[in-house]
């Protein structure tokens, strides 16, 4: 039994190749070693939800992941996010609607978010707290969250291109 | 638009979060980095034998008998009576709490740290364990601290002549309400990462607090170094709420062992150890007499308050600051004559404590506004009259109540009559009659306090605990291009004070917000400061900003006035522009000219310069009080014990606000933690002192589901003591609602004869007290 | 706090992935999606030795149908269940409970047969699928065997699963179209551990009445229509509270008023949203 394995997958569209302890969370290889610390640690019990991103374009704990189990995966972090179109108007929605405070919350936040405003693009304001359920905040009291992504779905229905 | 005070200005500290590039604790990265992993204790109270280092770890791990030279951290109070305690960075001879520090583990990795801690062996010699304040207090409990001869870091008594209307008041009524401990538990830990840097022979601490100051000043008095020799950075913080205001041995260890390594040390706190080992919150026990006439007009109140601090009085806040308090504010906003109070600030098995927003005041209004629901149903009258039979009145302002506290402005009775009627009383009332289709019951309950907030010298030299807040300071810097630095010896995180403050100086100097460079969070660039706590940054370093940039804006003029060929009083500073009467110079101009072009300036300008330091104090500094009513509607299954908030309402008095938006998030942030407060969090402990709550699934933190849509309506009294009539405003959010939501429940179940006196209000504790209800019905 | 050492394998068939469990060789666990061992190994209250990975293997990940039944790959995810991506052979049933299980974040790597051989008292599968009268699909080294769900709990985090068995797949009969379902959750919070279950399936064309009570101390308690003195094509008005009362007296809550009371009412209530449906 070795105790590094060889994973090779892609992080934010960037081939990586590296050698990890299996023990290694994702997050941890991600914040560690790729110096991506957007990525935030909130309790690693995969509750808090801070650790939030894209595994194969669906949200996942990093937390909680392994990351000798993402070989061949597709890894994006917020880092990633800048010129994505859909992330633009929820960066532009949290500002307006004042949905962050302390901001170490915030890009799993977005990353679920995210999620919503592309699976569910029906949901009511019960149907987001539901979904939002899995993240975390300590200082918004998620009003300005909810209030945000309401925004973001408003917006894209009046304007169902998404351009 | 005006980005001055009043505006909605949209956050200027937003970006980076959005971006993921904010800069945490945890996100500093520095060559040849060592991660520290803590061995921490798995008893409550014990004598440590031995502790055994295999020897191969020699060098590797570090207990107290090498930290040559390091203080313990000692939390005075100059209160008579008060003990300190001396709380080791390194547990020597003995532990008091399960999580105390007992060895430092140094690895590459944080999981490799964890595997040395494994290796450590310690032998206990276990002593018998006091988990419970009320137990602790009695005769004969094992004594956390044995050279004190009881539990009891303090014991105050304030006397009140209450033994008229003990004889004569026609309603007198008893309750017993106890507060659970609680963690503050914002989303990120406590961490440090610490470094000796030989160019400048200092230690660079970088740390996760809300006082870089005070963590310097206790880091100099641990260590044995100069100030000068320590510089502390605060990087982004992840929330704070009160938790971040300490000074904890972890800190002073890894300082320690950076210096003595000569490499840079990190630990970050987890979850599991910020659940378990770090420092608590709220605990509270009271019993309380109320005494009033048939319309309830208090006539007098008579109370006991227990405070559990824990096995150590933590710095600067100490054991005893969260007692006194209680003592000190247990009256609210209300005006009655005659007042008794005892407290007992007691020493457990258990973390220290530390005071969480609202600090004492969300356990005393939750026993204030409980007592007075029970007159208002032991008099048969809407709680709401009985509130307003006894809330100080506007005409009263400013107003010193019955324990000299001077209440500086506002309408209490309008603040609980706007919440009477948002909540629609009268609704609830009809909906009650008619019943619900599910069955469950409908109640609703109300609170009202007074927050004092911004609290400064007058106040704090009576604890005379190791920080008395004095004038705060604050530099304003004209760069050569016309930009603004303000420089802050508090610390932003989550508050928005880059944003905000950047408005005070667009309000005095008409600079652009954008332009204007809010420096915080380190000793190096910044005044001396106590921080950020208590509400204050608002009226303190706002009124600081203003003063600076005040002084500031009389040297831009004299600059001015000299290159517009003026004089002092022919110029005037109008939209960022020096204006004269022939002419104007912009904020650049005349910063490009003093720094680079001096040569166009006479040669009788004043010398002062563009750089100015000031200090600040309100005209008063007893605080603001700012103000609420909080109203909630709940529906309670009285099969499950559960309750649900239908509806929420806030209406809050934080005098003028430099930004509404900012406002309405603390008050919004404020609440949910309230929330937490009435119905979820709870960190138990078991008669060993094992804490019962390790992970977050254990300690339920509400989310977006469990906190209602919480509605604000605002009032605007300006307080007549600060630079614009703010008020701080910070913690208030959190006081209201356990009050609020266990009266609206205790409306909803007082026709089965059931009353909660404790939080939180949990399925089990709720489903206990309806059976209890049923036995003695039947 | 960080996991302790552990080797880590991903085999490429299920074959191998017995194979490998029955070499021995000191603690052995499977990961099949890890949202619960994640946590488990990140506190080190679970210490493998080594983990072998079988999420990604084509005999867990698939589906497929057999006479009145659907098989699906123990691997296949809550959140692909809850898309409906698998076949659903109750009408409906499947896709509301994996919808409700913790968050769309751990739903989207938790897997049906990773929460099943867990054992975790509070999950909804070991409840759910009980009342529903599933089976798991157990591969040996020599054979393959079927076990109720029901049957397969025997208390916290334990299970009937042999040392170097893995659970391949869970068969899901199909249901009546008169079938009838109540599921109750009762949790302080939404994505929390359940406090109570209650799961009642009234199915007149195969079987009378089955109701699970979940969440419990151990394994959750399984209650036929017999013990009940339900019997027939119709769902009685009232059900006997009194004797489930007994049966979780005798299931550890004798001395436990708040657990055997939050029981009850999640039990009566599965039943009377059986009843309406």
């Amino acid at each position: 039994m070795s105790d590094r394995s060889t994973i090779s997958l892609t992080v934010n569209g960037e081939p990586v190749t590296a050698e990890v302890e299996p023990r290694q969370h994702l997050a941890d290889f991600l914040r560690e070693k790729l110096l991506l610390t957007g990525t935030h640690l909130g309790c690693e019990h995969g509750v808090c939800g801070a650790c939030t991103l894209m595994i194969d374009g669906a949200p996942a704990r990093s937390c909680i992941t392994l990351a000798v189990a993402c070989d061949g995966a597709a890894v994006r972090t917020i880092e990633d996010f800048d010129d994505d179109p859909v992330m633009a108007e929820l960066r532009a929605a949290f500002s307006a609607e004042h949905a962050l405070q302390c901001g170490y919350c915030t890009p799993g936040m977005l990353m679920t978010a995210r999620d919503i405003v592309t699976r569910l693009p029906e949901a009511d304001a019960a149907r987001i707290r539901v979904e939002l359920s899995g993240n975390l905040c300590r200082c918004t009291g998620y009003v300005g969250i909810v209030n945000a992504i309401q925004r973001v779905l408003k917006a894209r229905a009046g304007n169902p291109s998404g351009a | 638009m005006t980005s001055g005070i009043g505006a909605r200005v949209l956050r200027k500290e937003d970006d980076r979060h959005l971006r993921g590039r904010g800069q945490f604790v945890g996100d500093i990265k520095l060559p040849g980095l060592r991660e520290v992993a803590f061995l921490r204790s798995p008893v409550a109270h014990a004598r440590i034998k031995r502790i055994v280092v295999p020897e191969e770890l020699r060098g590797k791990v570090f207990t107290a008998a090498d930290l040559e030279g390091v203080k313990a951290i000692r939390a005075v109070s100059a209160l008579p009576g008060f003990k300190p305690s001396e709380q080791p960075v390194l547990a020597s001879g003995k532990v008091r709490y399960v999580g105390e520090l007992v060895a430092a583990c140094v690895a590459p990795s944080r999981a490799e740290a964890e595997d040395l801690a494994e290796r450590v062996e310690v032998e206990f010699e276990e002593l018998p364990v006091v988990a419970d304040m009320l137990a602790a207090r009695a005769e004969g409990a094992p004594l956390v601290h044995e050279q004190w001869g009881d539990n009891v870091y303090l014991e105050t008594f304030v006397k009140g002549d209450i033994a008229t209307a003990a004889a004569s008041a026609p309603v007198k009524v008893t309750r017993e309400f106890r507060t659970a401990r609680q963690c503050m538990s914002p989303l990120e830990g406590k961490g440090v990462v610490a470094s000796w840097e030989p160019r400048r022979d200092q230690l660079v601490v970088y740390t996760s607090t809300q006082q870089p100051h005070i963590v310097r000043t206790g880091l100099s008095e641990c260590l044995g170094i100069d100030h000068g020799k320590i510089r502390v950075i605060a990087p982004d913080v992840g929330g704070g709420f009160g938790f971040k205001g300490i000074l904890c041995p972890e800190e002073v260890a890894v300082a320690y062992l950076a210096r003595r390594l000569g490499r840079p040390l990190r630990w970050i706190e987890d979850r599991r150890e910020q659940l378990i080992a770090t420092a608590n919150c709220r605990e509270h026990h009271y019993v309380i007499t109320a005494y009033a006439d048939r319309e309830g007009k208090l006539l007098a109140l008579d109370a006991e308050a227990t405070v559990d601090a824990g096995a150590y009085s933590a710095y600067p806040f100490s054991a005893c600051l969260e007692a006194a308090q209680v003592a000190s504010i247990l009256p609210g906003p209300y005006d009655f004559p005659a007042y008794q109070c005892r407290t007992w600030s007691i020493a457990s098995n258990k973390p220290p404590i530390l005071p969480y927003r609202g600090v004492a005041r969300t356990g005393v209004c939750f026993a204030m506004e409980l007592i007075l629901d029970a007159i208002a149903r032991e008099i048969g009258r809407e709680p709401h009259e009985v509130r307003q039979k006894n809330l100080v009145r506007p005409e009263q302002m400013p107003f010193e109540n019955v324990t000299k506290k001077h209440f500086d402005s506002g309408d209490y009775p309008e603040c609980l009559r706007r919440a009477v009627t948002a909540i629609d009383l009268e609704g609830v009332r009809a909906r009650q009659k008619r019943g619900e289709a599910d069955g469950r019951r409908i109640g609703v309950g109300f609170s009202i306090f007074c927050e004092q907030a911004a609290h400064g010298t007058s106040v704090y030299a009576g604890w005379g605990i190791p920080m008395v807040p004095g004038h705060e300071q604050a530099t304003a810097r004209l760069t050569p291009d016309g930009g603004l630095e303000l420089r802050l010896g508090i610390q932003s995180h989550g508050q928005g004070l880059e944003t905000t403050l950047a408005q005070v100086a667009n309000e005095v100097l008409g600079v652009a917000i954008d332009r204007v460079n809010v420096v915080h969070g380190d000793t190096e660039y910044t005044p001396y400061s106590t921080g950020t706590w208590g509400s204050r940054c608002m009226v303190m370093a706002g009124g600081a900003v203003a003063r600076a940039c005040q002084e500031m804006k009389k040297r831009v003029l004299a600059i001015g006035a000299k290159m517009l060929q003026a004089s002092l009083d022919e110029v005037k500073l109008a939209g960022g522009e020096v204006v004269g009467p022939a002419g104007s110079v912009s904020l650049a101009e005349v910063a490009r000219t003093w720094y680079l072009r001096p040569q166009d300036l006479p040669a009788d300008v004043d010398p002062g310069g563009l750089e100015v330091t000031t200090g600040y104090k309100p005209v008063r500094d007893s605080g603001t009080f700012s103000y609420a009513a909080h109203a909630a509607v709940v529906a309670v299954d009285t099969e499950l014990g559960a309750v649900e908030i239908l509806d929420y309402v806030v209406v809050e008095d934080g005098g003028v606000l430099v930004n509404p938006m900012i406002v309405d998030g603390q008050v919004y942030g404020g609440t949910a933690q309230g929330v937490g407060t009435a119905l979820y969090e709870e960190m138990p402990f078991d008669e060993a002192g094992q804490p019962q709550a390790s992970t977050l699934a254990d300690y339920l933190l509400p989310g977006a589901t469990e906190v209602p849509a919480i509605r604000i309506e605002h009032m605007e009294t300006p307080s007549p003591y600060s630079e614009f009539g703010q008020k701080g405003i910070g913690e208030g959010g959190a006081i209201g609602p356990p009050a609020a939501i266990a009266n609206a429940i205790n409306d909803a179940l007082a026709p089965l004869g059931v009353e909660v006196t404790e939080t939180p209000v949990t399925p089990r504790r709720l489903l206990a007290a309806l059976a209890a209800a049923r036995r003695s019905a039947a | 706090m960080k996991a302790a050492r552990f080797a880590y394998e991903r085999p490429k068939s299920l074959r191998q992935a017995v194979e490998r469990l029955g070499d021995g060789g000191g603690f052995v666990k499977l990961l099949a999606g890890g949202q619960t061992l994640g946590p488990m190994l990140n506190l080190r209250l679970v210490q493998p030795d080594l983990l072998i990975d079988v999420t990604k293997l084509s005999e867990t990940t698939g589906w497929s149908e057999e006479a009145g039944a659907i098989l699906i790959g123990a691997c296949v995810t809550h959140a692909m269940i809850e898309d409906g991506k698998v076949p659903d052979p109750t009408g409906g049933i499947l896709p509301r409970v994996a919808a409700g299980i913790a968050y769309r974040a751990v739903r989207n790597r938790g897997t049906i047969g990773g929460s099943l051989a867990h054992a975790d008292p509070a999950a909804d599968w070991l409840s759910a699928l009980a009342a529903l009268g599933a089976e798991v699909v157990l591969v040996g080294r020599s054979a393959e065997r079927r076990v109720p769900v029901a049957e397969l709990s025997t208390g916290v985090f334990s299970t009937v699963i042999a040392e170097d068995e893995v659970l391949r797949a869970v068969r899901i009969p199909r249901l009546s179209r008169h079938a009838r379902w109540g599921y109750y959750k009762f949790w302080r919070k939404t994505g929390d551990f359940a406090e109570a279950i209650g799961a009642a399936l009234h199915d007149p064309e195969r079987e009378a009445f089955r109701l699970v009570i979940g969440a419990t101390n151990g394994a959750p308690l399984v209650l036929d229509g017999a013990a009940l003195g339900v019997s027939g094509s119709a769902l009685p008005e009232r059900i006997d509270m009194a004797a489930i009362g007994r049966a979780l007296d005798a299931h550890g809550f004798a001395d436990d008023d708040y657990g055997k009371a939050v029981h009850l009412v999640a039990a009566r209530r599965a039943i009377e949203r059986a009843r309406r449906t």
